[in-house]
């Protein structure tokens, strides 16, 4: 079997690893709504970021079992670590979203 | 003081007529990019075929070398293609130019005035310059007609050094942080839409700012490409290099008949 890092390299299919997209688009999705529902709820400070971090834990969860089949390093480079990492583009759109659903329902009358 | 508690009131206009065009100028300002961009990319321009041949030969052989300690090819065939390049590159018949003749060395076309790279690196100062422009326009637009007014209250503290970028032209010095002008929702939608830009765009999109910034640094003075290789001693390289996967070369679908009877019993080991 493949052991080699240049050997593992060769064995991935890439029209497959650009179907994972659609791991990354469950991720942005996920930390959009994320963000709204800590704007509606009024969430403020840690209590919003313990949000963020629990749709995160929750969204990997739902990936790794129902998408990866309980076997991330079939389908993700990289494995479980990939999986949770939300990405620094995610974390800004949490806090958009979160900033203006927050200004919408609390800030404004 | 209680500054963090009392809560500001403020009128459900700003919202409609800042807040929401604000980000939806962003977002269209940012797809426009996109495109234009897209459009200003001329297509590569067509290399005539003496020149597909050589890169192409290059890689063929590069490709027979990848699995040479697996390979797929029976021996006949890989021997035979391998020594094939081998002779070809030996003489040269690939070269765009023909065969070198022998007496003056090959020297690679100097950059400033072979035409295709002078290409290369007028197009990617023509996107760099795009990307630019935008965002001083916006930042103008922006600190021209939304001055002066808080626009939102941010969910999260910030220290007092962010209060003279956020709270910029607003001169309160005891109002909370939280409370900032259009520039700090210009920032925020800075970096924030790149999430929707790749969900509408697709990957390679080019209305990301914040990627921009962080590229320009270093890919600048670096982006003058490689394009004066000289072929011939690519050539005289490749050639050890297949000899030295020749050597290393194994077939896949060596022995199999035996395997296959020793994985079904049929062949006492």
């Amino acid at each position: 079997m493949a052991t080699t890092k240049e050997e593992k390299a060769r064995l991935i299919y890439t029209p497959n690893v650009l179907h994972n997209s659609s791991l990354y688009t469950v991720k942005f999705l996920s930390s959009c709504f994320a963000g709204a529902t800590a704007g509606i709820l009024g969430l403020e400070n840690w209590s919003g970021f313990a949000l963020f971090l629990a749709s995160i834990l929750f969204s990997t969860g739902c990936m790794y079992v129902i998408n990866c089949k309980s076997r991330p390093t079939n389908y993700v480079a990289g494995g479980v670590k990939d999986l949770v990492n939300p990405g620094q583009d995610n974390v800004f759109s949490f806090v958009l979203v979160w900033t203006l659903f927050y200004g919408i329902v609390h800030v404004y009358d | 003081m209680g500054g963090s508690q009392v809560s500001l009131y403020l009128d459900p206009q700003i919202r409609d007529w800042v807040l929401f065009p604000i980000t939806l100028v962003m977002i269209l300002v940012g797809i426009l990019r996109h495109y234009v961009v897209l459009l200003l990319q001329s297509p590569p321009k067509k290399m005539p075929r003496p020149a597909i041949r050589e890169q192409r030969a290059l890689l063929r052989s590069q490709i027979l070398r990848e699995t040479s300690t697996n390979s797929p090819v029976p021996p006949e065939y890989y021997k035979s293609i391998s020594q094939e390049l081998s002779k070809a590159f030996e003489a040269g018949t690939y070269l765009k130019d023909g065969p070198p003749k022998g007496d003056t060395p090959s020297r690679p076309p100097n950059p400033l005035t072979d035409p295709n790279a002078m290409d290369g690196m007028m197009s990617g100062m023509k996107t760099q310059a795009v990307m630019m422009v935008p965002q001083m326009v916006l930042m103008g637009w922006i600190n021209f007609f939304f001055q002066g007014f808080v626009l939102i209250k941010l969910p999260f503290p910030l220290t007092l050094g962010f209060k003279s970028m956020l709270q910029r032209g607003i001169e309160t010095p005891d109002m909370d942080v939280r409370w900032v002008s259009s520039l700090s929702w210009y920032f925020l939608n800075f970096f924030g839409l790149n999430g929707l830009y790749r969900l509408i765009l697709g990957n390679d999109n080019s209305a990301d700012g914040s990627r921009d910034m962080m590229m320009s640094p270093y890919s600048g003075p670096a982006q003058t490409p490689a394009q004066p290789q000289d072929y011939n001693k690519l050539f005289k390289a490749e050639r050890d290099n297949l000899e030295l996967a020749e050597a290393l070369y194994n077939w896949n679908g060596k022995d199999v008949e035996l395997r296959i009877l020793r994985r079904y019993g049929k062949l006492s080991t």
